[in-house]
């Protein structure tokens, strides 16, 4: 009974469909307690600006750090208890699963896409301010308009980013190799025994940590405890915003991209009933920055394999190459904060906020914006269909050119 | 449990983000012949969300996911 159940909750990964609903659920809840956004890379350049700050420099004069905020330390801010929530929450269901491995990137070649793609990430997410989070997943159903322009902008960004990714020169020099392995790979009881306890201990120490924060601030506590339940669902249902994108580009899975539409339509009736109770939705300009970040973000994400939350989970797994991607991140959102006073202006501060609740009333802007949810599902099914049918007959093609009776290795030569 | 397949080519990747391990497989299926099965042993936790989706998509079957630690295990016809 017990392992049966251990097995499904504890070790096999989550359906990602349901997770992702499940987000949007929470994070709904997460804006009406809080009154934050469920969001991770603001405070991320905020510990940049920390580091910075240890160095001597004065970030806290910087205009970007003004807008944003870098006062206190992460245990003072709702963003930074939530981070510190999501880590322990990612870290006790990477243990409960024995997933953990301390995995190295294949080649240097991997480091340089994980630093580079993680710094234009984090310089084009901050630039648009907001990630997928932010200017996306939960930006959408605040009605603000930005977070549309990223959305189609990181779309095309994740395109261009595919084509990257894919070249010859990027490419996995794994091969196919006959017969079947003869490795066997050798189940370690005591070591599963071991982590899950760990990751019991780490579970609990994280929840009595925000049970504590709670009797020091109610927003915070449940902020810090919302971040634990948002980390364990990342982790186990191994969601991944980039792989959303990407992946429609490169094999035509569009499963994820739905569920991300589907968990931002319920999302968006929750965030609309407590914008009519009174609280003020988190609108931001629409100007060229949130194209221009969008458009970098995707490029980015996709040349590092992973966004700004996909990071936290892989690099607490012991996957090095993540590690590197979240140093980027931060060099990269650092970076913008620093050069913000010299194009703040044209391509930001002078647009503006623009929110559709306003532009188009109360009733019109949610129409609008499940209009816009509506259209963009059927642009996913259109896509998967034009996908399939391109590839069917590519196929079709290559069947006609390849005589039967040629070796799998000819074949695999041609391919390439 | 599907023991008794035995595949006829195996594909290892390890340390590898994605999307490599998924396009590294769907590329080595379509060099298989039609029933041939090929054993892909990964230990990307990501592909658990794509290896198998895509191969079904783009009409494979997927015989078997283990998963042990890290370790993935995916077999799939052609």
């Amino acid at each position: 009974m017990w392992l049966t159940f251990k097995n499904k909750f504890f070790v096999q990964f989550w359906s990602p469909f349901a997770a992702v609903i499940a987000a949007g659920i929470l994070s709904t809840y997460f804006f009406g307690l809080t009154g934050s956004l469920w969001a991770v890379t603001g405070e991320f350049t905020r510990w940049g600006g920390h580091i910075m700050q240890w160095f001597g420099a004065e970030p806290e004069s910087w205009q970007y750090f003004k807008i944003i905020g870098l006062e206190g330390t992460p245990l003072d801010r709702v963003g930074g208890v939530m981070i510190i929530g999501m880590f322990g929450g990612c870290l006790a269901a990477v243990l409960w699963a024995n997933n953990m491995k301390l995995r190295m990137p294949s080649s240097k070649k991997r480091i340089a896409q994980a630093l580079i793609g993680g710094m234009i990430a984090g310089f084009g997410a901050r630039l648009a301010m907001g990630c997928n989070l932010a200017a996306f997943f939960t930006g959408i159903p605040q009605f603000t308009l930005h977070a549309w322009l990223f959305a189609f902008a990181a779309a095309a960004g994740t395109y261009l980013g595919a084509k990257i990714t894919l070249l010859p020169f990027f490419r996995s020099t794994a091969t196919i190799k006959p017969g079947a392995l003869k490795k066997v790979i050798k189940r370690n009881p005591n070591q599963e025994k071991a982590r899950f306890i760990l990751g019991s201990l780490v579970f609990t120490a994280i929840v009595i940590a925000s049970f504590y924060m709670m009797i020091h601030s109610t927003k915070l506590g449940i902020a810090m405890l919302m971040g634990v339940i948002f980390g364990l669902l990342i982790e186990r249902a191994q969601i991944c915003f980039t792989s959303a994108f990407r992946d429609m580009w490169i094999t035509g899975r569009t499963h994820m991209a739905k569920a991300i539409i589907l968990g931002m339509a319920v999302s968006t009736i929750g965030i609309y009933s407590y914008v009519q109770l009174g609280m003020t939705p988190k609108t931001l300009w629409a100007g060229p920055n949130a194209v221009i970040g969008g458009l970098l973000f995707g490029i980015g994400i996709v040349i590092a394999g992973g966004c700004e939350t996909g990071w936290m989970y892989r690099a607490l797994e012991g996957q090095v190459h993540f590690w590197w991607v979240g140093i980027g991140n931060i060099v990269g959102a650092t970076i913008l904060a620093y050069y913000w006073d010299t194009f703040s202006a044209p391509l930001a501060t002078n647009w503006d906020k623009v929110n559709l609740l306003d532009v188009f009333g109360p009733l019109g802007g949610l129409g609008m914006t499940y209009l816009l949810l509506g259209l963009s599902f059927i642009l996913i099914l259109l896509w998967e269909r034009h996908f399939f049918n391109k590839q069917r007959s590519v196929q079709n093609l290559a069947t006609v050119q390849v005589a039967p009776q040629q070796s799998a290795v000819n074949v695999m030569a041609n391919v390439r | 449990m599907t023991d008794s397949v035995v595949p006829d080519y195996n594909l290892e990747i390890y340390g590898e983000p994605c999307p490599y391990p998924a396009v590294a497989t769907l590329e080595a299926m379509t060099s298989l012949k039609s029933g041939e099965v090929l054993e892909v042993i990964t230990d990307c936790s990501q592909s658990i969300n794509n290896i198998p989706s895509d191969a079904k998509n783009h009409g494979y079957e997927v015989l078997d996911i283990s998963q042990q630690g890290v370790m993935l295990r995916y077999l799939i016809r052609r």
